[in-house]
């Protein structure tokens, strides 16, 4: 047989001349890159990533840099106001408030950072196996689900804080351990909408698994959600941990966090309101951040939103 | 709809049930009630066999429940050592209604201002007064309790007797004498318990509004030559109000159930202050007794959402 069908004759024009013509010859750009111009859009988000690389940053580095400790015990120099020497002031023992307060958000975003994770970790799993294997399996998850929304957990959190807290990694864990129903209920959502449609169908003609089609088919399509959910979660955690730690249930001396810094201030609130409002000023502005960027990720991320 | 509701109620038991189990074994676990006694060198076996005998520790914990929970049911709720022995029942009810003394005006204000704000934003959407609603959401949103409440308590207290020579409120007790001590202490615990909830519950109505708003109908009403107003009013915003139910059911819930936070602020004698207190004290009975009134408050309000959702929304069909 030969090639004359496919080789175009005289007159004719190629596909690629259509292309060009029409004026169609656009690169087709990828899901990352759109959700990019998307996020680009947003001026406060990308603000909001700034502050918080240097905020982060100055939590790395700024100890560091200071020739204090976070220990160091100097009472001749106690109770001095900010300026050049102590850029935050000194406490009633003479120990470096800046160094105090940067190493104490070293502890709390580190406490957040993990929580966001294990609660995402385990939210998405549950929530999955609930929307993708439905039956007694969902109810039994979605009971589950609602034995921990019945109490709230800043109750269970203080019932058991005083017992199991104290460490900045067991105040995470617990933390994490009570955060998941809520990012479950979402994936649980999502899988139950996706399970039905052609392109799971698709893959199970083809073959797969059902571990397969929800680790490797359903779950790309919620990461925009997922991805969302953990973000603010960041901010959730930091809020609950200083919370914890302003009541005493928390991360207890001698770890510092943001918030057992608040605790340690609000004694002196009228004489010193600035070794309060330091940290306080770090927490509110962390998670500010961590809002903005979440709700321009939310944006980004959700294809159908555009902003008309 | 009827048969819904049972299910609901009937499902709701067990969970509760199973709750209230989890919750006592977990307060067993974590406390210690023979605790308090030994920080004091002089007592005899007498007074840690008292306790012993109170919450039957010589027993395991499944028991312990079964015997707690037949007394429960038959509303006796057990005494509370660290309260000189006192009947809880009355005592959790008691702190109950202090809580619900702060709880109830600042659900009303919050779910009225929310519906205002919302709305407002969502009417005006990208215009600056929007910008600046939703700025203070974030704000709100982004600030924990402890710091405003305490923000407040430094401002209107200490600084306002600096500079102006008033006191116009009083932070360290709960007054009810006469209208003006009721307001005076009322007044910043109420305030401090709106901030989170009233960011939260006014982002969810200016995304419900939105949605409204571009919907079809509305369009059509608009098109129709239906002046702004009523469309606004009347086809859109009670639209935008039904999801709000549920919100509005939870956070009441949560209000009832005592802010611990603003409770300790204030030095507010409620429910929330209760609970930290008999969790320091190791009081066993107190502390189950408070958490089975906040998750039976849950439960209850929850409840009351998804059927009033049902009913004010038509096109819900429950099976």
């Amino acid at each position: 047989m030969s090639d004359s069908l496919l080789t175009p004759g005289p007159g004719t024009e190629t596909e690629s001349a259509v292309v060009e013509r029409e004026g169609m010859n656009v690169e087709g750009r990828s899901f990352a890159e759109q959700a990019w111009t998307r996020f680009r859009k947003h001026k406060l988000a990308i603000i909001s990533t700034i502050a918080l690389v240097l905020i982060a940053l100055s939590f790395v580095f700024g100890p560091l840099l200071s020739p204090y400790t976070v220990e160091g015990i100097d009472i001749a120099n106690r109770l001095q106001g900010p300026g050049a020497e102590h850029f935050f002031g000194t406490d009633a023992l003479g120990r470096d408030l800046f160094v105090r307060t940067v190493s104490g958000g070293r502890f709390s975003l580190l406490i957040a950072i993990i929580v966001s994770l294990l609660t995402t970790v385990l939210g998405t799993v549950i929530g999955a196996l609930g929307g993708y294997l439905g039956g007694w399996v969902d109810g039994f998850l979605s009971q589950l689900t609602n034995l921990f929304l019945i109490v709230p957990a800043l109750v269970i959190l203080i019932v058991v804080g005083r017992e199991y807290g104290g460490s900045p990694i067991s105040t995470a864990v617990l933390l994490g351990v009570l955060l998941w129903p809520g990012i479950a209920r979402i994936v649980r959502g999502l899988f139950l909408q996706y399970k039905n449609q052609e392109f799971v169908l698709a893959a199970r003609a083809a073959g797969a698994k059902s571990p397969r089609i929800m680790f490797r088919h359903i779950l790309p399509n919620t990461i925009g959600p997922i991805v969302v959910s953990a973000t603010l979660l960041i901010g959730t955690a930091i809020i609950l941990e200083s919370t914890l730690s302003f009541l005493g249930l928390g991360v207890q001396a001698p770890a510092t966090t943001l918030g057992t810094l608040v605790s340690d201030a609000k004694g002196s609130l009228t004489e010193r309101p600035y070794e309060l409002l330091l940290p306080a000023g770090f927490i509110v502005g962390i998670t500010l951040a961590i809002n903005f960027l979440g709700d321009a990720l939310r944006d980004a991320l959700d294809p159908t939103t555009g902003r008309s | 709809m009827f048969a819904y509701a049972t299910r609901r109620v009937l499902t709701s038991i067990p969970l509760l049930l199973l709750g209230t189990f989890l919750v006592y074994a977990l307060t067993s676990q974590v406390n210690d009630p023979l605790a308090p006694l030994r920080m004091n060198v002089n007592l005899d076996q007498s007074a840690y066999d008292r306790v012993i005998d109170l919450y039957n520790l010589d027993q395991p914990v499944p028991v312990r429940f079964a015997n707690w929970l037949g007394d429960a049911v038959q509303g006796d709720m057990g005494t509370a050592p660290s309260r000189g022995d006192v009947e809880v029942a009355p005592l959790v009810w008691d702190r109950f209604k202090n809580s619900a003394r702060l709880a109830v005006p600042a659900f009303i204000l919050i779910a009225t201002f929310a519906v205002i704000l919302g709305v407002y934003s969502a009417v005006n959407q990208y215009k600056p007064s929007d910008y600046i609603i939703t700025g203070f959401s974030f704000f709100g949103l982004s600030m924990p309790t402890f710091v405003f409440g305490l923000l407040l308590q430094v401002i209107f207290v200490v600084y306002w007797l600096q500079w102006f020579d008033l006191k116009p409120f009083n932070v360290s007790q709960m007054l009810t004498g006469s209208f003006g001590d009721v307001i005076a202490s009322h007044t910043l615990p109420v305030v401090t318990l709106m901030l989170v909830l009233l960011a939260g519950e006014s982002r969810f109505q200016r995304a419900a509004m939105l949605e409204v708003l571009n919907s079809d109908y509305i369009r059509t009403a608009r098109a129709k030559g239906l002046p702004r107003r009523t469309v606004i009013f009347k086809h859109a915003m009670r639209n935008a109000m039904i999801p709000l139910v549920t919100i509005w059911a939870i956070d009441f819930a949560a209000l009832l159930g005592g802010s611990v936070v603003t409770e300790s602020i204030f030095a507010w004698p409620g429910l929330g202050r209760l609970l930290i207190d008999s969790i320091f004290a190791a009081d066993l009975n107190l502390v189950t007794g408070i958490i089975v009134l906040i998750a039976t408050l849950v439960v209850f309000f929850n409840l009351l959402a998804d059927l009033i959702y049902g009913v004010l929304d038509p096109r819900i069909r429950y099976e």
